[in-house]
């Protein structure tokens, strides 16, 4: 009986390692620019772990630009926007620049009635214009490949 | 003397933080650094935290006001270096260096001061 509980307590236990593992993936989409997306709540032991692994990874790739994609947050209250906003702040004071994405209009409005207008992080709706945003601040741009163009005349 | 050694490179002060810099040797920074600007008329001021693991209130406080007193004669700052654990405690003390320039090593914040070394690939 006890080592079936051992057993079970085991196995919750890495099941949790592995959630944890799976919900803060830091990917690096470009060159010099990471990625991540929030998925599900986020508490405060989940935003410390993101925060530090992202810091790592910015360390670790020299990245200049992080795009923090919300979009499968449901819920953006006080709580979560002060850890987004932590690590905005971290991220920054290591010399990189981060991007909010995935604010639909529903957040946006929740914000502003918290009195939280996420001073001087720049936001955007989708990670689409996020990406067009860092690739614009890394000095690159995107154009349709010369055969691509033809085929969209004819 | 104090521990940090602060070089003149051009228009550029560059002071490079030690680690486990105690009280008085950050005071003594502080007072180096404005007196060093305020005779070389220098127009940045790149402040190297690579080699620093921890910081208490007191430094991060000190780094706010040295800032801002590099601000009030007339220069920028940039910080650059800043590890991960650093940048977390510093969040947690609400000492966010906001309006404060930061980079990721110091090549890149040479660059920001207007010294970038002229390389022909943008990373690494």
């Amino acid at each position: 009986m006890k080592d079936q509980e051992r057993s079970a307590t085991q196995l919750i236990e890495e099941q949790r390692a592995t959630i944890n593992e799976l919900q803060t993936p830091v990917i690096e989409v470009w060159d010099g620019i990471l990625a991540l997306p929030i998925v599900g709540s986020v508490d405060t032991a989940r935003a410390q772990d993101m925060n530090e692994r992202l810091l790592d990874r910015i360390i670790q790739t020299r990245s200049e630009i992080v795009i923090l994609d919300i979009t499968a947050v449901p819920v953006v209250d006080t709580a979560v926007a002060k850890h987004l906003l932590e690590t905005v702040s971290s991220a920054r004071l290591l010399g990189a620049e981060v991007l909010i994405v995935g604010l639909s209009s529903k957040t946006a409005m929740t914000l502003v009635h918290l009195g939280l207008d996420l001073g001087g992080v720049i936001t955007r709706t989708t990670l689409a214009k996020g990406l067009e945003l860092a690739f614009e601040r890394l000095g690159l741009r995107v154009v349709a490949s010369e055969s691509s163009r033809d085929g969209r005349q004819s | 003397m104090a521990r940090v050694p602060i070089i003149r490179v051009g228009d550029i002060l560059l002071a490079t933080i030690q680690e486990d810099l105690h009280d008085s040797d950050a005071l003594a920074m502080q007072e180096a650094l404005t007196t060093q600007l305020e005779r070389t008329g220098a127009r940045g001021v790149l402040l190297d935290f690579t080699t620093v693991q921890t910081v208490d209130s007191f430094l991060g406080r000190m780094l706010n006001d040295v800032v801002a007193a590099i601000r009030l004669l007339g220069a920028t700052t940039v910080v650059v270096g800043i590890q991960p654990a650093v940048a977390v405690t510093l969040v947690e003390l609400g000492l966010e260096l906001k309006g404060i320039q930061t980079a990721l090593d110091a090549e890149r914040g040479m660059r920001l001061l207007g010294m970038g070394i002229d390389t022909n690939r943008r990373h690494r």
